[in-house]
This record gives structure tokens, sequence and C-alpha cells, in this order.
């Protein structure tokens, strides 16, 4: 595998030119376009010096709903490794491109917390493609470590869609990859109700660098076949993480599967079960209760690094300081 | 029932660095900073998952949609949440008056244990609506028919997109408290030296603190910040000598420098019963012996603004049959030099003890190497609130320190109060 190291962060709008070229007929003849090869390339992308800004987190932490603590959210990592992904999905060798991809899953394992200070090193790998009967999905894998030592992985899984588009065809996707996820047991009482606002996706997308047309515009949204912008799936992860922030441990997984796109304006619920050893978590929408996120959130025992991959490893309740 | 009241142990204390007004935490809120600052002691203390028996806190500068700013923050944090929590607000007094709270149910057996806090920030103000736009929309929803509203709605001005901002003034007099305690100081006949050399010793002493590492298990790094971005190590009489006074005209001595800074920041104090404590294996710094709180009226009788805590403490001596005299450490609030030295000469002052505290004799002078030992509010910088916690755990910490002896608390609030308290060490 190709490591390539980069001395500043990619800039976003540049990347985003070239990832959204493809939707051009033609466009992926050209060099500098992606869309010529036929499989992920095996390349790793470095980041090293990188510092959250506090401002910045304050916004993102406002949006989301966290408090500005000492330590960055859980999800804030994925913010910083975002144009790493860009960079690497805007590649000339990349299959396809970026906008319009639908993330369908995200795993995130926090080893410790990370200090609002602390300077990480990032490297973003794709995986390769993988077959999925409404298309092929492949999985962005991003790493942060501080000092050589690894503190965070985050996986986001995106599936590009090959056959016919819209939501009713990812959503059709996400159940028949996990047929028995969530819907089976009876769905918990919800513990809150979220309100969002028809501006939500530019209000996250300028917190966080994400501006996939899906997100901005009724406008941008239809063109790629959703019937109005759709809330970011990283967004409400974060809001369901914020949700559940004081019950987070330092050291913890929490992956999930984004379900039913959020068409913004929206009225959403969130809903929780468990407790101290694992804790279920969904974001459903309040009136048909149509699911749109299920996640499943536990503690990572911080003794034994090798662990974290392992979301069975149970701590009970984890100090990581 | 508990047949008489129980000591109350203080545990000790967490605080995140105080900042400058709109610098480092301008972007933080008080339900932020509150919430960093119990993280911080529950850390501190292992409190995760407990359930403690109340968390009383409060922010001076407050916006309305921090209603229960405390019993939020608390949601936010790894305490229990069946943990309950109230807010208290009482000026500058708040975080004292809170210690006292939580104190006395303890005390009285009522709670085993629990968290006095404040916070305050004057960069994330609560600006309100403009006052006249206010009550232009007020009338607009008074109305029932669309005509009704327009017609409300015709009274809207261009200069009503000026907020109301939050001002540092008293209500009744429309006078700042550095101009009330310029008053202050010319009655008690302040001079300009004292107070700046009041000044540098409280940077001195708080620089002193931080280097031997004193303010270590009291202060937790808080973004980026890690000891109060006030404090000037280098602060002397000289390069303060040539500052221009911002209260009481052109011949008046208060400045910047013998003033307390607008900042923001916030601090918590882990309060409980003896056997709590002993139970967790927690530390017992000092005990909480009393408190007292007291208020003048400066708006008809002409008493100085801040003179409360001069009123406060022969009431808490007389009860305890303690005299001024009889503390190793005293423990008063700069909030401007000119306060500090107002109240210890009204203290020494037999005119003043006899006419206004009706007392035979005056309460005398204290022993100043005794006073604000660790640094007080002209070097920490003052976020109202969160001074009374400052105080108590760093108090709290220097008589462990020390092992026995006693220590005073004064602190001066707006509308004319004063809340002062008595620590005590462990060994008699």
């Amino acid at each position: 595998m190709a490591t390539r190291t980069l001395d500043s962060p990619p800039r976003i709008m540049p990347l985003y030119v070239r990832a959204a070229a493809p939707m051009i007929p033609g466009a992926s003849l050209l060099p500098f376009v992606p869309g010529r090869g036929k499989e992920v390339p095996d390349v790793e992308l470095e980041l090293a010096g990188v510092r959250a800004e506090p401002e910045a987190v304050a916004a993102y932490a406002r949006v989301c709903g966290f408090s500005l603590r000492d330590h960055l959210p859980a999800t804030y990592p994925h913010v910083l490794a975002f144009p790493l992904h860009m960079a690497v999905m805007a590649d000339g060798s990349f299959p396809f491109g970026a906008v319009g991809l639908v993330h369908v899953e995200n795993r995130i394992d926090q080893l410790r917390r990370i200090g609002l200070g602390e300077e990480l090193t990032l490297r973003v790998r794709p995986t390769k493609l993988e077959p999925h009967s409404r298309g092929q999905t492949f999985s962005l894998v991003s790493e942060a470590s501080i000092d050589g030592e690894k503190v965070w992985e985050g996986t986001s899984t995106m599936l590009c869609r090959q056959r016919g588009s819209g939501m009713q065809e990812a959503r059709k996707s996400y159940s028949e990859r996990t047929p028995n996820s969530g819907e089976t047991a009876e769905a918990p009482p919800a513990s809150a109700e979220w309100k969002l606002g028809g501006d939500l996706g530019r209000r996250y997308a300028a917190v966080s660098g994400d501006r996939n047309p899906i997100h901005m515009h009724s406008l941008t949204a239809k063109p790629l076949g959703f019937p109005g912008a759709i809330a970011h799936g990283m967004w409400t992860k974060a809001r369901a993480l914020a949700a559940l922030e004081s019950r987070l441990p330092g050291a913890f997984g929490v992956e999930v599967r984004f379900r039913k796109p959020i068409l913004l304006p929206a009225r959403v619920e969130f809903a929780q079960t468990g407790g101290e050893e694992e804790i279920d978590f969904t974001v459903r929408d309040t009136k048909r209760g149509t699911p749109h996120l299920n996640g499943r959130l536990w503690p990572l025992d911080t003794e034994d690094p090798g662990s974290a991959g392992n979301p069975k490893t149970q701590a009970g309740r984890s100090n990581s300081k | 029932m508990i047949d008489s009241p129980r000591r109350v142990a203080i545990v000790g204390g967490n605080r995140i660095p105080f900042a400058r007004s709109n610098s480092v935490y301008s972007h933080a809120s008080n339900q932020d900073m509150l919430t960093a600052a119990l993280d911080g002691l529950i850390d501190r203390f292992s409190l995760d998952g407990e359930r403690l028996g109340e968390v009383a806190g409060g922010a001076v500068l407050k916006h309305s949609r921090d209603r229960d700013l405390t019993r939020e923050s608390v949601l936010g944090t790894r305490l229990a949440p069946e943990t309950p929590a109230y807010d208290v607000q009482q000026a500058c007094g708040t975080g004292l008056e809170t210690t006292i709270l939580v104190a006395n149910k303890i005390a009285l057996g009522q709670i085993d244990a629990g968290i006095a806090c404040g916070a305050d920030t004057t960069s994330d103000a609560p600006l309100g609506l403009n006052e006249d736009l206010r009550q232009v929309l007020l009338d607009v929803n008074r109305q029932k028919s669309v005509g009704g509203r327009l017609k409300q709605l015709t009274r809207v001005r261009p200069g009503h997109v000026v907020p109301a901002i939050p001002r540092n003034e008293e209500p009744r007099t429309g006078k700042s408290m550095g101009e009330h305690c310029a008053i202050m100081a010319d009655e008690w006949e302040i001079g300009r030296a004292e107070q700046d050399e009041l000044a540098v010793a409280s940077h001195h002493n708080l620089a002193a603190a931080y280097e031997r590492g004193f303010m270590e298990n009291l202060v937790t790094p808080y973004l980026g910040l890690e000891q109060d971005q006030n404090l000037r190590a280098d602060s002397s009489a000289e390069k303060l000598a040539k500052l221009k006074p911002v209260f009481g005209g052109e011949e008046g001595t208060m400045t910047a420098a013998n003033s307390t800074p607008l900042s923001d920041g916030a601090s918590a104090v882990l309060l409980a019963s003896e056997e709590w404590a002993k139970e967790r294996g927690l530390p017992i710094l000092a005990y909480f012996a009393d408190g007292q709180t007291a208020a003048i009226d400066h708006v008809h009788k002409r008493e100085g603004l801040l003179m409360a805590p001069a009123y406060a403490m022969p009431q808490m001596l007389d009860r305890n049959g303690l005299k001024l005299q009889d503390f190793d450490f005293y423990e008063i609030h700069e909030a401007f030099a000119a306060q500090v030295l107002c109240t210890l000469r009204a203290w020494e002052d037999p005119e003043f003890c006899r006419e206004r505290l009706a007392r035979d004799e005056a309460l005398g002078a204290i022993d100043r190497e005794g006073l604000n030992v660790n640094g007080g509010s002209l070097a920490a910088g003052h976020p109202f609130a969160a001074t009374g916690g400052r105080i108590v755990a760093s108090l709290a910490k220097a008589l462990n320190e020390r092992g026995s002896g006693r220590g005073v608390i004064s602190i001066c609030a707006a509308g004319g109060q004063g809340v002062v308290a008595i620590l005590e060490g462990t060994e008699k």
C-alpha cells in the first residue's frame, strides 16, 4: 500500500468540483476526474500535526448539542479527517465520484478521550469494493494517533447506488444488508424529541465542511434523487452521542446504521435502551416511527488496547484519564 | 433525625482557570464552563455515577434559556442523574452562599454530600431584546386580529435593533460598582499606593501558589488555558503607579490594576459529612464552621455599597465566641483593592464599630501576613459566581497544609450584600 503524506489539509471546495465532475457524461475519461478505475486504489493518506481549533469545536458542539468540554466530541476526529476522505475519493483512479455517495454505516472506536489541544496524526485509507445488490460499497477507515499511539478509529461505509437512484433504493439496500436490525424488537419509548430546522444541513455543513449537495438545499438534492435536502448522517450520529453525553465512558465504541434519510425540516425522536454494559439507541420519525438511525454503544476496556476491535469486550465503568 | 448539627467536611474543590473577558472562553457558555468545573471535580474524587444530596450553583449574568443552569449542567456530567440541583443568585456572594446552603443541609443531616458551584461569563453575555421592542412584541401578541397586530408592529423603530446589554450598574443608584467603591475609598481615605500594593501582593501570592504546585489539585485546564489568564507574576508597584484612574474622576485612586477585570470561569466545591467522606476514602481538607450574610442600605442611608461584609463579620464572630484576630488566614474577596482596605479600616475604626455595628470597641486590625496568602481576585480574575468556590477550596487547602488553624472568608456583593464564613483546620 502506498502512503502519501500531506503537508497541509486538502482544500475542500476544489475537491468537491472534482468529486462532482463524474456526473458530467464522459468527464471520467479525463485523467484528473474520478471514475476511470475499476477498483478502489490501494492508498493511504497521512496528515500530521492536526490540531482542533477551539472555536471550530465550539461551533460544532453548538450545532450538534455537545457541551464544550476540554476533550473533543467523539465524532469530531471524523470532521478533521473529512478533507482526507474527500481527497481519497477525488483521486483520478477512484472508481466513482464522491457526490451522490450515500453514507450507510459508521463506526467509531474512541480508545481514550482526546484533549482539545492534542496534536493528531490522521491516516485515511479506503477498503476494497464489496458487491451489494443495489450497487457497491467500500469503507473509509480513518485513524487518529497521538505520539504514535492510536487513540481513535472511524469507519465510514459508503454505498454507490448503481441501478436506479434515490431514497427508496437506498432504504432497501440498508434493510437488505441488515435484515434483522432493530425492527424486530418492540420499539423503546422515546426519551427526547428533536425539531430539526430546514437549514440544519447548511448549519452542519458550515461546522463540518461536508457540503455534499444532498444536504444543502432541495434544489441541489433533487437532481441527486432525493425529494429534498436531507440531514447529514454524521450530524444525526453526533446529536445522538450528545444526548448520551453524561453516560459516555472515556473509551467506547459506537456503531450506527443510517436508515431512511431525514428529510428536512423534520421532527424526529430519540430512544435508548440498555445501561452500563451497552446502550442501543435509535433516531426515528416522530409520527411514523420509521427508523432513521440505529446505533449501539459499548464501553471499551482501556487496559487492553487490543480489544478495541472487539465490540463484545466489556469494561463496565471505564475511567480513562 | 439527628440530635445536634454534624461537622461539615470540605473534601476539595475544582475550577477551570479564569479567563479575561472576550478571550479564550468567548465561545463557552455558563453551562459549558460549569459542566467543565464539575467534570474535573467528579474525576478528582471519583464521583462517577454518584448520587449526591444536591448540587447548588448559579450564575450572576444568566440568559433566560439557562433557567435551570445547575440542573442542566449536572445532567451533562457523569454524576447520577438522580442528583437534585438548584440555582442561586446573590451577585458575587453566590458561590459562598451556595456553600452555606449545602453545608447547612449536611449539618442538619438532610443530605450527606453536595456540591456548591458557580459560573459566570462576561463574554457569552445574555443579550436581551431591546426593551422597547420587547414591549411592542408583547403587545402584538396580545392583539387578536391581524389588523390589530399590524398596527402594533408599526411601532417598531430602527433603534430597536440595539439589544439590552447587561450592565454592571446598581439599579437603584444608576452608579457602577466601581463608582460606588470610589465613593467608599474617598470616605475612608484609601490612598492609591496602598491599593496598588495590595494588587501587587495579590499577583505575587498567586504566582507563588502556582509556582510551588499549590494550585495543582485545585485547577483543571480548560480550552488550552492552564492558569489564570489575568495573572501577572512580574507585577510591580512602579508599573501600577503609571496607570490612569478609571473610577472616581481624574483625582481617583482606582485603576484597571487595582480593580478586578471582567472575567469568565467556573468553580465547584465538594462538601460532605465526615462519615460520607471517610466511607469513600476521600480527604477532609477542612471543616465548614459557620456562615453569615448581611445587607446594608446603600440607597437611602448612604452606607457604602460594598460595606455589608463589615456588618456580617461581627455577627458571625459573636455567635462563635471569636475575635477578629483569632484567624490564621483572611480571605477577603478583592472586588477592588479599595473594598478590602475600606473593610479593614472600618473594623479598625472605633466610631464605625460603635455607631454602625453597635459595639463597645473596634474589632481591631488583622495580621496582614495572613491576608489572601495564595492570591486574590485581583490576580485570579473574578467570574462573579465562581469566586466563592475558588476561595473556599483554596482556603480549605491552605488550612489542610497548615493542619490546624482557622480561616475566615469575606465577600462583598452587588445590591449592598455581603457573605462571610469560617473554615477550620482538621487538627485542633
